[in-house]
């Protein structure tokens, strides 16, 4: 059973390194890096997304407050203001918790690109705030808070 | 038991002493959960803790992965004396002292993960710890409800 888990995890860690590889290619090795800011940038335009299909999401008040400060700590890192358009109108539970998955994906994706090392502190820190708003939202909506150790890497499926 | 734990990660001066460390941390917490189902969690809450001891097994793997790949051979595992030196009085403690045992020890697994951001050289190695740390959060989580403390999440998950 750990060995199984443990095989599907490395199993999803390496697929997941393959797509990532496979997404740079020839022509993104030849581009510099992003800059810390970039990055950052990024993942202010996921935090509104996922903000945005919090917002009205019934329970989920402090959580979205939450989000506004990720929003502004990640604007004020960023030094940019985004003008990104929200997709989702909100209030749908299964949109958010889908948004919010998406967002520990993108915060956890991020830190090897990270240069400061208190940028990589306050990503995981944010990473930790979604994963724990995934398992609040399930108790509130009497799901099981935890159903993957890895707070949904073990089921990212293979690609 | 924060404290010792901090002690722990203090020692670290390596990737792979950091690994260690966490790897420490997460065996520990499996036994932790172990006792914990074994003694005052009944119902639902011990099936929840069963669930979680082989979670943290599952961080311990994920980590010692880490550490095969860094050449590094783990050789000892936590056992029931590493328990009783980072959580004493585990084994009799009521239902509400297990929860807030259990609640400080994950915390402060996440407060060391988020050192590990900081120090660690093999930055992609980051992914993997962040993944064990983003389940420690959610388990976190479940244990501030069990214990009906409020708020259940904070913006900036320290562990702390």
């Amino acid at each position: 059973m750990v060995s199984l888990s443990r095989r599907r995890f490395l199993g999803t860690a390496g697929a997941l390194a393959g797509v990532l590889l496979s997404a740079c290619g020839r022509d993104a090795a030849r581009r510099p890096p992003p800059t810390d800011a970039e990055v950052i940038g990024g993942l202010l335009e996921r935090e509104l997304v996922a903000g945005a299909a919090v917002a009205g999401v019934a329970g989920a008040a402090a959580i979205a407050r939450q989000d506004v400060l990720h929003a502004r700590r990640l604007r004020e890192a960023a030094g940019a203001m985004s003008q990104r358009r929200r997709s989702d109108a909100g209030g749908d539970l299964r949109v958010a918790l889908a948004r919010k998955q998406e967002g520990v994906f993108a915060y956890v994706d991020s830190l090897p690109r990270l240069a400061d090392p208190d940028l990589r502190v306050l990503v995981m820190q944010l990473a930790a705030g979604e994963a724990a708003h995934l398992a609040a939202l399930r108790i509130a909506a009497g799901d099981d808070p935890v159903p993957d150790a890895f707070a949904g890497f073990s089921e990212v499926p293979a690609r | 038991m924060t404290e010792r734990i901090e002690e722990l990660y203090g020692t670290a001066r390596t990737d792979a002493g950091y690994m260690q460390a966490a790897l420490h941390v997460e065996q520990v917490s499996a036994l932790a959960y172990e006792v914990a189902a074994d003694g005052p969690l009944e119902g639902a809450e011990r099936a929840q803790a069963l669930r979680f001891a082989a979670h943290e097994r599952q961080h311990a793997a994920a980590l010692e992965t880490m550490l095969f790949a860094l050449t590094v051979p783990v050789r000892e595992h936590a056992g029931p004396a590493d328990l009783d030196a980072l959580l004493p009085g585990l084994r009799e403690a009521d239902r509400r002292t297990s929860l807030r045992g259990l609640a400080a020890l994950e915390g402060a697994a996440i407060a060391g993960h988020q050192l590990m951001g900081r120090h660690l050289l093999a930055l992609d190695a980051l992914r993997t710890v962040a993944a064990v740390m983003a389940g420690g959060a959610q388990h976190l989580v479940a244990l501030r409800d069990a214990l009906g403390r409020t708020p259940l999440t904070f913006a900036y998950e320290t562990g702390r």
